[in-house]
């Protein structure tokens, strides 16, 4: 007999049934209606109390509220319950709530099992009540039979690198960075630009306050220069990951800047450089040089250079100071350990499509975000509001491009979704770029083509309030009948003309002669994909990053130790996703802030009597170091055997079903485990026990 | 019997929703939080909802077990039915005078057991929670899942019968009980004030709170509670099952005459949800939303907009300017229909009004935090830290700042608690050291959990 391996559990260890007869607490949730509105809740908890091993069965109107769990943990203090089932919500609510109490009232959490009623029996049955009572019954039998053999389970604790990684360096990375930092935690932040700042870099003035965006930009970005917890990496991405909460490796790219920390001679390096291309920075409406930095103030204030686009005709360094720029492009690649990470990948505009309402077609029709570069002193036209040379005198803003989509009338992205969602930000960004012209410039006329005002937040509504006074002019349309961008007959004073069906005068085709079109663009997420399967991270239907849940667990994804940061997540404003940054800080603090994490121990383990070393379960493993086979010493001879680290599984369970020899288990979900729930499914239905049996408590 | 003198790393005030969840946060942390509510129970106004949006959650799942936490943290001095009168600050931090109110039983031994409620002869009108339409007890536990579970008596409506007193187990009821005075020292404060909504009897053009059918926002989400008065929607006047029920928006919200220029951002969602639940239970009902603008914004809120049109529920562009009713008490809603471009007077059984969010505080009992003029506190770096107050160490968090919907109550108060936790750090304050973990570490290790993959491999060398 070889000895087992101690660094394996053993599995017989497990197998030893407890020593403790199994005396079964049954409770069934009306979830406020959700269940009992469907599932004849007391005839199923009366059905439950006539199982072997069930000492009490109950139902209640709210388990996890307070007095509902009090139930619980007064049975377990005076009727000796020591294994719980609940039927109530999806686990993913409050699987760790009812964890909770039962280790309050004195059993180990591990030893109570959650039913989804609501999700997998009420919600889908609505109007059945009948098959529904039944199946509610069936589940909870299967419930109840998994209870008696479940073994008391500690949640593996590991220690957590104090170090969090954030990606992205906009307004929400930043703010992540700043706020986790000041909690005492270090923080890599790196940013896949060269230049910090993110889309709120390229905003000349920001609702609801009107302080030049920059500004403020540029003083958080002095806060998070001036903490010591925090290193910063420009032009850097992330190219692997792998781990867990507390244990993040990641391998990072980061492109050289080309030039020296102390680089002096900007000006004349820029203007030497022959190579002009478009400056995405100003939304396609300049050029700039290879060797560049976006605007004066920018951060970095080193200059990058494009290696995309340089030719290394070596111009600049001409004019540059010996040694100071180096036509070097090969990436630096390292490594980097975190307990959590930030996304805060951000947003991009909408980018309409080429003739979407005259866009790319009439030079004429820019975008809100081209508008807010026109309208920015360092902007394509330092600030004049003119397209070419031909000053604006009239023009009109259209809502709602890109964003609340109406499926069979918009085009479809390439996943075949419509951007159906509302993006948040542009109602009150337009009406503030539309008061800021009519203030700049009194001689142009807005017309202003909405379907919905939605002007929600603080002080937003004296932005409609004051376009009003500034004389704009409002048109509605409907999303089915949306306006059109037309040329103008030539000669006309104005070259563009937008059509649109006013429903703010019951229907009149109106034609607005305009020099210029403002298209108020939606949110579309930053393209993440490498990085969503990286992280194995679930983007919603809308494209952007989803939460557990938008209430109980906001900014956390389904993969532990990583959080969400800004419109990464969804259409933000700049305040909101502040708020959400720090609300992301908030939970990374709580996760490492004590350096060590747990994890739910449910790994696989192995049975080193039974496990013969044929080594399918390493062949079908998909967790790179989860398992492994090792060498062994028996009787002489050379023996392998599988050994698992419990840190790496991820309790998938392939493994099981490819041991030939039955060896594997999943810890808390044992073969077993299923062989008796499948079996109280399928079996004969436990008959309902006449009213005022004495094991059914009717609660109050 | 709580101690006259605390002393604790944040004082949180207000433990709705968003106070609780900043106090959960800022626990976990490890900090010691003071969370201190004026009412017998957490749990805010969210506690009193039916169903959220726009996940449908009910209300009471998701509150309630924060409401437990709070209760239960290790980390967390709940003080209920007790007022913050006065904060001051000292030296570095702050010193609050809170008032604990006499719930006339010993909280300590109260069970919960509701004998002293069953015991109790006199009924008065439930206004806290139900808004009159249901009655508790003087002695009287204030809902089923009140956090914590502990009667209290309402001594003014009190005939000293001494029933509750026979009947209490626990030998709790104390009519001398007085006031207790405490004094609470805490390093920074989180102000979760919460707010107050649109008085239903502002607008005379509304029928000044008169009419009996028309009622509000709040009063709905009550009829729709399964914990609600009547279990099902009755309209108040007959008790009548109403099969036209029509929505007033910004009731309250966007309206000079009332001195609220702004949006109170979640009346458009709380009605549409509101008219999708009626369409549940009233499925032949016909129910119609007059509205300036729909302001669906949030994340998955147009599609709930969207889902609710495809639902058959009417959406009417149009503002209100009045509302009257008939013989028979039926409001009738006079409205421009901007579509159609004609004024028209129309019949419905019920009328809910979606009034708006009004601020909590003011400026004599914000302890000295800045107000704004649109009266919610004042945050001068709105931008970039939107939790932090005009006074250094106090944050706010929740519609304490202005309108905003659950969601994001929630993440601000996160934010809050990652500001105060900073704010802390900054000042040398520390979480304290946790038990648990430590305690988890040892019995993982026992059970000879190789929990790294170096630990693994440095035993597995060993046996090599």
């Amino acid at each position: 007999m070889p000895e087992a391996p101690e660094n394996s559990i053993p599995i017989s260890e497990f197998d030893t049934p407890n020593s403790e007869e199994p005396r079964i607490g049954v409770y069934i949730c009306h979830c406020g209606g959700n269940i009992s509105d469907t599932v004849n809740v007391g005839e199923a908890a009366g059905a439950l109390s006539g199982l072997p091993n069930v000492v009490v069965s109950r139902d209640y109107q709210f388990m996890c509220s307070d007095p509902g769990q009090k139930l619980v943990t007064d049975d377990i203090k005076e009727k000796g319950v020591n294994r719980v089932v609940v039927g109530a919500c999806s686990l993913f609510l409050h699987e760790q709530t009812f964890r909770k109490t039962v280790e309050r009232g004195g059993i180990n959490p591990y030893l109570y099992y959650h039913i989804g009623l609501r999700e997998q029996d009420s919600w889908v049955h609505h109007g059945h009540p009948a098959e529904a009572t039944d199946k509610a019954i069936r589940m909870m039998s299967a419930g109840v039979a998994k209870a008696r053999l479940m073994r008391p389970m500690n949640n593996i604790v590991l220690t957590a690198d104090k170090h969090a990684l954030v990606i992205g360096g906009g307004v929400a990375g930043l703010r992540a960075a700043l706020s986790i930092a000041r909690c005492g935690l270090r923080v890599t932040l790196i940013e896949k630009s060269p230049f910090l700042g993110g889309n709120m870099a390229r905003w000349d003035h920001v609702f609801p306050t009107e302080d030049a965006a920059r500004d403020l930009l540029h003083g958080l970005i002095e806060e998070v220069l001036a903490e010591p917890n925090i290193t910063l990496h420009t032009g850097a991405e992330v190219v692997s990951a792998k781990g867990y909460v507390g244990n993040f490796e990641l391998h990072i790219r980061q492109q050289r800047r080309g030039m020296a920390e102390d680089f002096g001679a900007i000006d004349e390096a820029i203007a030497a450089c022959p190579v002009e291309v478009v400056d995405h920075f100003n939304f396609g409406l300049s050029k700039r040089k290879a060797i560049y930095k976006p605007y004066p103030g920018a951060y970095p204030a080193n200059p990058t250079i494009d290696w995309e686009h340089c030719t290394k005709c070596e111009a600049c360094l001409k004019v540059a100071p010996k040694g100071s720029i180096r036509l070097h492009s090969v990436p630096i690649e390292f490594d980097l350990k975190a307990g959590a990470v930030v996304v805060a990948t951000g947003f991009q505009p909408y980018e309409p499509a080429h003739g979407e309402l005259g866009y790319g077609e009439f030079p004429g029709v820019v975008t809100l975000p081209q508008l807010e570069r026109i309208l920015s002193h360092d902007g394509p036209t330092g600030g004049k509001l003119q397209i070419g040379d031909r000053p604006v005198h009239s023009m009109a803003l259209i809502h709602c491009v890109g964003s609340r989509q109406v499926d069979g009338i918009h085009a479809p992205r390439p996943d075949g979704r419509v951007n159906d969602y509302c993006s948040r930000v542009c109602c009150t960004a337009s009406l503030a770029a539309a008061n800021r012209i009519r203030e700049r410039f009194p001689q142009v006329n807005i017309f202003d083509v909405y379907q919905d005002i939605r002007t929600y937040g603080r002080g937003h509504e004296e932005y409609y309030t004051r376009a009003s006074k500034n004389r704009v002019t409002f048109f509605r349309y409907l999303a089915d009948d949306g306006p059109q961008v037309v040329a103008a007959e030539p000669g006309d004073e104005h070259p563009l003309l937008v059509r649109v069906k006013d429903h703010l005068t019951w229907g009149e085709e109106i034609e607005l002669p305009v020099d210029l079109v403002v298209l108020a663009v939606g949110m579309r997420p930053s393209p993440v994909e490498d990085l969503v399967d990286m992280l194995k991270l679930a983007p919603g239907n809308e494209g952007f990053l989803l939460e557990v849940h938008p209430k109980l667990r906001p900014v956390e994804t389904a993969v532990t130790g990583v959080v969400l940061a800004g419109t990464a997540q969804g259409p933000m404003n700049i305040q909101e996703s502040c708020a959400a940054a720090e609300a992301a800080a908030s939970k990374v603090v709580v996760l490492l802030g004590r350096g060590k994490a747990e994890l739910e121990p449910y790994v696989a383990m192995v049975d080193p009597e039974r496990c013969q070393g044929s080594g399918e379960c390493v062949r079908v493993c998909p967790q790179e170091g989860a398992i492994r086979m090792e060498t062994f010493a028996e009787n002489g001879k050379t023996i392998h055997r599988a050994v698992v680290t419990t840190a790496n599984c991820n309790g998938c369970g392939i493994c099981v079903s490819a041991c030939p020899s039955r060896a594997i288990d999943v810890q808390g979900w044992r073969l077993d485990e299923f062989e008796a729930m499948v079996e109280a499914i399928a079996g004969e239905i436990p008959s309902a026990v006449p009213a005022g049996t004495p094991v059914l408590e009717a609660a109050k | 019997m709580v101690s006259n003198n605390l002393q604790v790393d944040v004082l949180v005030v207000g433990g709705g929703i968003a106070g609780m969840q900043s106090a959960l946060d800022l626990a976990d942390q490890g900090y010691r939080v003071a969370l201190v509510e004026k009412n017998p129970s957490v749990g805010g106004k969210m506690i009193g909802l039916s169903k959220v949006f726009p996940t449908l959650d009910c209300a009471s799942c998701i509150t309630t077990p924060k409401m437990s936490s709070v209760a239960h943290h290790e980390n967390i001095h709940l003080l209920t039915y007790t007022e913050v009168q006065s904060m001051t600050r000292e030296g570095e931090g702050f010193v609050a005078q809170v008032l604990k109110k006499p719930r006339y039983i010993n909280e300590d031994d109260c069970t919960g057991c509701r004998s002293c409620e069953l015991a109790c002869p006199i009924d008065l009108p439930d206004m806290e929670n139900e808004f009159g339409r249901t009655a508790h007890r003087v002695a009287y536990i204030p809902f089923p899942t009140a956090v914590p579970q502990k009667a209290l008596i309402d001594i003014d409506q009190c005939v000293f019968c001494g029933k509750c007193i026979q009947a209490c187990p626990a030998n709790c009821i104390d009519f001398s009980q007085q006031p207790q005075q405490i004094e609470i020292r805490a390093a920074s404060v989180i102000l979760a004030t919460g707010y107050e909504t649109t008085p239903r009897d502002a607008k005379k053009e509304y029928g000044s709170g008169k009419l009996r059918n028309v009622i509000d926002g709040r009063m709905m989400e009550r009829l729709l509670a399964p914990t609600g008065p009547y279990g099902r929607v009755l309209r108040p006047s007959d008790g009548k099952q109403p099969s036209s029920i029509a929505y007033v928006q910004c009731a309250g919200s966007r309206d000079l005459t009332l001195g609220v220029p702004y949006c109170s951002r979640v009346c458009c969602m709380y009605a549409i949800k509101q008219a999708m639940l009626l369409s549940g239970t009233l499925p032949m009902a016909d129910i119609t939303i007059y509205y300036m603008d729909i302001r669906t914004f949030g994340k998955g809120y147009e599609q709930f907009y969207q889902n609710a049109k495809a639902m058959g529920v009417e959406f009417v562009k149009g503002k209100v300017a009045r509302v009257t009713e008939d013989g028979d008490q039926n409001p009738t809603v006079r409205v421009e229909l901007i579509e159609e471009n004609r004024v028209v007077e129309r019949k419905h059984d019920l009328v809910v009004l979606s009034t708006g969010m009004l601020p909590g505080t003011n400026t004599e009992t914000s302890f000295g935090v800045p107000i704004s003029p649109d009266g919610f506190v004042s945050i001068p770096r709105y931008h970039i830290a939107p939790t932090v107050t005009a006074q250094e160490g106090v944050f706010a968090t929740g519609t304490a700042t202005g309108p905003m919907d659950i969601v994001d109550s929630i993440v601000t108060s996160g934010a809050a608690a990652a500001e105060t936790a900073a704010y802390l750090q900054s000042r040398n304050i520390h979480p304290a050291p946790e038990q648990r973990l430590t305690e988890a570490t040892a019995a993982g290790t026992a059970a000879g959990t190789a929990a790294t993959n170096e630990e693994a491999n440095e035993r597995s060398l060993a046996y090599a």
